[in-house]
């Protein structure tokens, strides 16, 4: 039987009775990888409610590795938690610790992990993301593309099997964030570790990404693989990659 | 106009009512989240207290012991000026303790303590959770109740007992230093004066108002850190956090002296 590391079901979550996402249905295997992508209230930021919050308010199932999401509790919810790596665009640093001690605060927190070991390993994933330079700045002295490498830092050094990388990526310096790319693309070829990015720019990770899924109103519009989004003639991704406001969506 | 009265104190007993049982929710939330203890290693939370043990008490001794040793000269002087008139001057050792360590000694401690390290609290979290780190830690699966509450209540704790006794200490040097200027009173039969007052029910009563002070300042902070939405709201909930632990503190302190003294 295959290991699915998400399994979405026959979804809908509602918000202040406005329908955000409307009976999605959706599969990532271990060890593969996702980006979904649409435009502002297609939905794809209330996933983060489902797969990384683990909020339970919705309609249908979700599992992530085999386990209902919604049936955690408080404590299950911590440990859930736990087990994904989770970057935003807001980075969320904590302004009163170091680079270093942002990045093992989630060793300090969960592993059982000796203070030497967790150095090593910080130091390890510190070296990984090129901030050795830095390592004992503060948020308030970094650059844009160091507090995005500390953020991604932090939430690969628990070594998590799934990723969840939300808009962390945009507005950035293209130039500033290669290695980052670079790092993102070795990343999404370890077996058994999956991606799931949420973005407005999926050509950028068409390199990193085996599967597409474009959301619009709530649904999904588009479920293919890189290839296929690539060739599509789907007129949702043929509007929204050309970037106009002529097609089946109607954006105010 | 009598309808405006009852329909304004009726809503605005209404509101305390909500806010009450907002804050025991709160309170509650904490309770249980202690059961989260065991997947905590001690040295998450180390740091944090260490650095708030330090804020709240090291950094603070400088202006704590300048105002005890005012206010012990204070009382002394006033005590001076009016107990020989009933012929009671014998009694300066009693009324020190009674003043200073039973009542103005924690009571002053506390309000130190909530005008700098509560609204530095309240500030820090309200910040944090404008910027969006409190939800970071949430997501990384740390419980922010007990990564960000406990450790404050513990430092509070220790940094309060610990002022509390540098406080008596001051106050009694400054008052024994002003009462030199009257009256003469050796040292050693001041001490003893001093030592023969106290009783052991005032060292109780100073440990549970420095444990709860410990507890309640940083827990009223960290709640009203925890409400704003925006961070115009900042500069409100942080005065609020302030005046109601002020509030709060010298209710408790009346409730402590009540049950120990009368």
């Amino acid at each position: 039987m295959e290991e699915y590391i998400i399994d979405i079901r026959n979804l809908t979550y509602i918000v202040n009775d406005v329908t955000m996402l409307d009976k999605i249905t959706f599969r990532l295997r271990q060890g593969d990888n996702l980006t979904v992508f649409g435009p502002e209230g297609s939905g794809i930021t209330n996933l983060f409610d489902i797969i990384v919050k683990a909020e339970a308010g919705f309609d249908g199932e979700a599992y992530y590795k085999g386990e209902s999401i919604k049936k955690l509790d408080y404590f299950g919810q911590l440990l859930y938690k736990k087990d994904i790596g989770y970057v935003h665009g807001d980075y969320g640093l904590l302004s009163n610790m170091t680079v270093e001690q942002n990045i093992s605060l989630p060793l300090e927190y969960h592993s059982k992990l000796t203070a030497t070991e967790i150095k090593k390993q910080t130091e390890k994933v510190i070296d990984e993301v090129n901030l050795d330079h830095c390592k004992k700045f503060r948020p308030i002295d970094l650059t844009r593309s160091e507090i995005l490498k500390t953020a991604f830092a932090r939430a690969i050094v628990m070594d998590p099997d799934l990723l969840y990388i939300e808009h962390a990526f945009e507005d950035q310096c293209p130039l500033n964030i290669k290695t980052m790319m670079d790092i993102l693309i070795e990343r999404s070829k370890v077996p058994d570790k999956s991606l799931i990015i949420i973005t407005y720019y999926p050509q950028h990770f068409i390199d990193v990404s085996e599967y597409f899924i474009m959301f619009f109103n709530g649904r999904i519009v588009f479920d293919g693989s890189n290839e296929e989004f690539v060739k599509t003639d789907n007129p949702y991704v043929l509007q929204y990659l050309k970037n106009s406001i002529e097609g089946p969506m109607v954006i105010l | 106009m009598f309808n405006r009265i009852f329909i304004y104190t009726g809503k605005k007993a209404l509101s305390i009512k909500g806010g009450v049982v907002d804050f025991f929710q709160y309170c509650k939330a904490i309770i249980f989240s202690l059961r989260s203890l065991r997947y905590l290693s001690f040295r998450a939370i180390y740091n944090i207290i260490i650095n708030q043990t330090r804020f709240t008490g090291v950094d603070a001794l400088g202006i704590v012991m300048v105002i005890a040793l005012l206010l012990g000269g204070t009382v002394i002087i006033q005590a001076l000026s009016s107990l020989p008139k009933f012929g009671v001057e014998g009694f300066l050792g009693n009324i020190l303790v009674i003043i200073i360590a039973r009542e103005l000694g924690p009571l002053a401690t506390a309000l130190i303590v909530i005008s700098r390290s509560g609204s530095a609290i309240a500030t820090e979290i309200s910040v944090q959770k404008w910027s969006r780190e409190i939800l970071s830690m949430e997501l990384m699966g740390i419980d922010t109740k007990l990564f960000i509450i406990f450790p404050r209540i513990i430092a509070s704790i220790l940094a309060i007992c610990s002022l509390i006794i540098i406080f008596d200490i001051v106050a009694f040097i400054g008052g024994y230093i002003i009462s030199q200027t009257v009256v003469y009173i050796p040292t050693d039969v001041f001490a003893q004066i001093i030592i023969d007052s106290f009783k052991f029910k005032d060292i109780i009563a100073a440990i549970i108002k420095s444990i709860i002070f410990g507890i309640i300042i940083p827990l009223i902070c960290c709640y009203y850190g925890l409400k704003p939405n925006s961070k115009f709201e900042i500069p409100i909930y942080v005065s609020k956090a302030v005046t109601r632990t002020l509030f709060v503190s010298i209710i408790v302190n009346i409730m402590v002296s009540v049950l120990f003294y009368l």
